[in-house]
């Protein structure tokens, strides 16, 4: 073979390889890499994914730091990506087995993955310890079939508390803090805080439910308080056409017919709770704490003074459904499992450090020890006013598909009704015929 | 010394060695890249008959069967006659599909055709300036289109309101009233229908300038000697001239209105309750935000023959036989 045509052949396996290598993926599969550290020993190297959130990203970072540097001989390496990005991201790279050793994921999310997770090894914690340590809610998401797959960190709670504009509620004469002792008390403070201009639109709404989230699990829990239950007998399919369901969504649509929200121009993708709280458009804008962090980052010059409490409940005790909050999972393809645990350990169950995390992120702690802490009293003050309720509240339950429940069952057909597209009977007959076909 | 003939037989098949390489360097590259999107298409192929979701391991060859099990044709059975919500929001997400893409082209070709022929009839110093006004939005990104309409559209504080409050007249929320319809048709889906034609006229309009462009003079300076006003000249000369071009913009314009997604998917996300919710974006919320990729598969299948039966009756209709 003369030299030209070895260079040719050379150079198409060059480019060969390269197309093999481009769909291979460059970032394939965890690693030990041949890094020095300072000391000059190999460092073992752990991938961890993550959804992009600027306050949950320092969190972590500032625990990879502390880890990192009680382990010099470990690199976490966190990526993250924004979250339509990530889910996407996760489903193709989890059956290729090229995902990262340490997964972020959302506790309801674990009943769909749950086939390509590692069960939490019984050294790191047991199911049972678990359930002592957290609240039922956060740590319910991360159970399948009796199975503990991963640790939540944050206690996601949609339920109950709501962002209050402490200008508008003086401006309409108003008593601030608020002090509520019923919905029907809410609703009167909420009419009083809506405006609508001489066009006929709403320019400030009073009491702002309608986004998704609020709405469903204001539904839930409405159902819960009233004495009822979502779930059938057996846990097999959702109950969502019962007396329970119709008051509370009479009571819903009664109270968008008073004017305290027009849920056309407020709803999840008009006017969604956050950006329109932080532009005074709303008097009381119903979201979880989570939204706290994020407004104030998004909307730094909102000058209005406001305040973060908790709804009462409508009936009864304030029981209520959670769908359990993010938390961290291990890859079953990870090669260093142990490091991966031990991190994840570190990170969620070491209450200084989930205290750490929950501070950085502004989320609601997962462990009642956490929650309860001073520090927490002092830096996080709308946590204390929900110690009260956390204890009432209950895992959302498996499904085979929360968001496709949530967000394309409940919450269209519950914001039908309230634009006046649907009536209360058709709403909750679709509902639960459509809920229960996911189950099939 | 070596006869001539010989040397040169040499330099021919060194060419045609030559030639060869460069054949072989250049397919088998371009093979194996072809082979993944055949791969791709395959894989698509296979899954629609299976109800698949990545989060399921399933069997041993790749992830097929077991916890993602065979369905056959299922999926398109559930589709025609289904009350499941993936059956609806598909049966919606088509219809919404339908009218998106028959909407558009109409009124695309009734935008760009005389604007095209009135920048043609204007004088060459201006004609490079409007030809870039009216092309500049083709430039721009989806999404960032989409967020200028979203602000021009906000009920409180959007300019289209502002001078609806100005003139009198009640303000709309135009992407967020389900009860708001004009023609049988929501607002919504209107109102992203004027944002798309904004974003695309402009490409369809410097097509038909070019081939207004290529039709001979003579061919109209017969048709007003023979009398005909500048109408009947547009109607009955220049417009049948222009056919073959028609076909491409028509096939072209109607391809891309099945495939609409991020213009959507930025301004509405399908709302209000799924009336903009089209075919591509139900597709993209089945596969990736609810992981269905075996009904998303039967999903794009379904998407592929209406785009491939349009087409084709477009190519039947709009069809010439001559050329000049």
């Amino acid at each position: 073979m003369n030299t030209r045509r070895r260079f040719s052949w050379s150079g198409l396996l060059v480019v060969l390889s390269m197309l093999l290598a481009a769909c291979g993926g460059g970032t394939a599969g965890p690693a030990t890499g041949g890094e020095q550290p300072a000391g000059g020993e190999a460092q073992t190297v752990v991938r961890m994914w993550a959804h992009t959130n600027n306050a949950f990203i320092a969190g972590y970072e500032a625990l990879i730091a502390a880890y990192e540097a009680e382990h010099p001989d470990v690199d976490i390496q966190l990526e993250h990506f924004d979250y339509e990005l990530y889910l996407q991201t996760l489903q193709t790279a989890m059956p290729a087995g090229e995902e990262a050793d340490i997964l972020q994921l959302f506790g309801t999310w674990t009943s769909q993955y749950y086939e390509r997770l590692t069960p939490v090894p019984p050294e790191v914690m047991t199911l049972e310890q678990a359930q002592q340590v957290f609240y039922a809610a956060p740590i319910g998401g991360y159970v399948v079939d009796g199975v503990l797959y991963g640790f939540p960190q944050e206690f996601n709670c949609e339920y109950g508390g709501v962002l209050v504009n402490k200008t508008l509620f003086e401006a309409a004469g108003l008593t601030f803090p608020p002090q509520w002792g019923t919905m029907d008390d809410v609703l009167v403070d909420a009419r009083a805080l809506s405006h609508v201009d001489s066009a006929g639109m709403m320019t400030v709404a009073g009491f702002h439910f309608t986004a998704a989230d609020p709405t469903s699990f204001s539904f839930l829990a409405g159902i819960l308080q009233r004495g009822g239950d979502f779930w059938n007998a057996d846990h097999t399919g959702l109950t969502l056409n019962t007396p329970e369901a119709r008051a509370q969504l009479e009571w819903m649509v009664q109270a968008v017919e008073m004017g305290v929200v027009d849920p056309v121009v407020f709803n999840d993708t008009t006017n969604f709770v956050i950006d329109a709280f932080f532009q005074g458009l709303v008097g009381i804008g119903y979201i979880g704490t989570w939204a706290i962090a994020e407004g104030q980052a998004n909307f730094p010059d909102f000058a209005d003074e406001w305040d973060y409490v908790f709804l009462p409940p409508v009936e009864g005790d304030p029981v209520f459904a959670a769908d359990s909050g993010w938390g961290l999972t291990v890859s079953p393809n990870s090669e260093h499992q142990d490091i991966a645990w031990d991190f994840v350990r570190f990170v969620t169950t070491v209450p200084e450090n989930a205290l750490q995390f929950n501070l950085a992120s502004g989320t609601i702690p997962a462990m009642p020890a956490v929650a309860e802490s001073a520090e927490i009293a002092e830096q996080m003050p709308w946590v204390a006013k929900a110690l009260d309720i956390l204890p009432y509240g209950r895992y959302l339950g498996n499904m085979p598909d929360r968001d496709l429940v949530v967000y394309e069952i409940i919450y269209p057909h519950i914001l039908n009704t309230l634009q006046g597209v649907e009536t209360v009977d058709q709403a909750l007959e679709a509902m639960e015929v459509e809920a229960n076909s996911t189950f099939q | 010394m070596e006869p001539a003939p010989k040397r040169s037989r040499r330099s021919r098949s060194g060419l045609a060695l030559a030639k060869g390489r460069f054949v072989l360097g250049v397919t088998v590259p371009l093979l194996v890249y072809e082979s993944l999107g055949v791969f791709v298409l395959g894989w698509a192929f296979v899954l629609m008959f299976f109800d698949y979701s990545s989060g399921r391991v399933g069997g041993p060859v790749l992830g097929l069967g077991g916890s993602n099990p065979f369905v056959g044709i299922s999926h398109f059975v559930e589709m025609i006659r289904g009350t499941s919500v993936e059956a609806n929001l598909f049966r919606t997400s088509l219809k919404n599909t339908l009218i998106f893409a028959f909407a558009v082209l109409p009124l695309n070709l009734a935008i760009t055709l005389p604007l095209a022929y009135l920048l043609e009839s204007i004088g060459d110093r201006f004609k490079a300036l409007y030809r870039t006004i009216y092309f500049l939005p083709v430039l721009t990104s989806s999404v960032g289109v989409a967020l200028i309409w979203l602000t021009m559209y906000n009920p409180q504080s959007g300019w289209i309101n502002a001078i609806l409050r100005f003139l009198g007249a009640q303000p709309v929320s135009w992407l967020s009233d389900p009860r708001a319809g004009f023609l049988g048709i929501s607002v919504a889906m209107w109102a992203v229908i004027l944002a798309y034609l904004w974003q695309d006229y402009g490409y369809n309009m410097v097509i038909f300038i070019a081939a207004l462009q290529a039709i001979p003079q003579e061919f109209k300076d017969a048709a007003m000697i023979d009398g005909a006003s500048a109408w009947r000249v547009f109607t009955r000369v220049t417009v049948p001239l222009i056919r073959p071009t028609m076909l491409f913009v028509c096939v072209m314009t109607m391809l891309s209105s099945f495939q609409v997604f991020d213009i959507i998917q930025v301004m509405t996300d399908g709302d209000p309750g799924y009336r903009t919710q089209v075919l591509m974006l139900d597709i993209y919320k089945n596969a990736f935000r609810y992981q269905r990729l075996g009904w998303a598969a039967a999903e794009s299948f379904v998407l592929f023959l209406v785009v491939m039966g349009v087409t084709l009756l477009q190519m039947r209709l709009l069809r010439t036989e001559w050329e000049y």
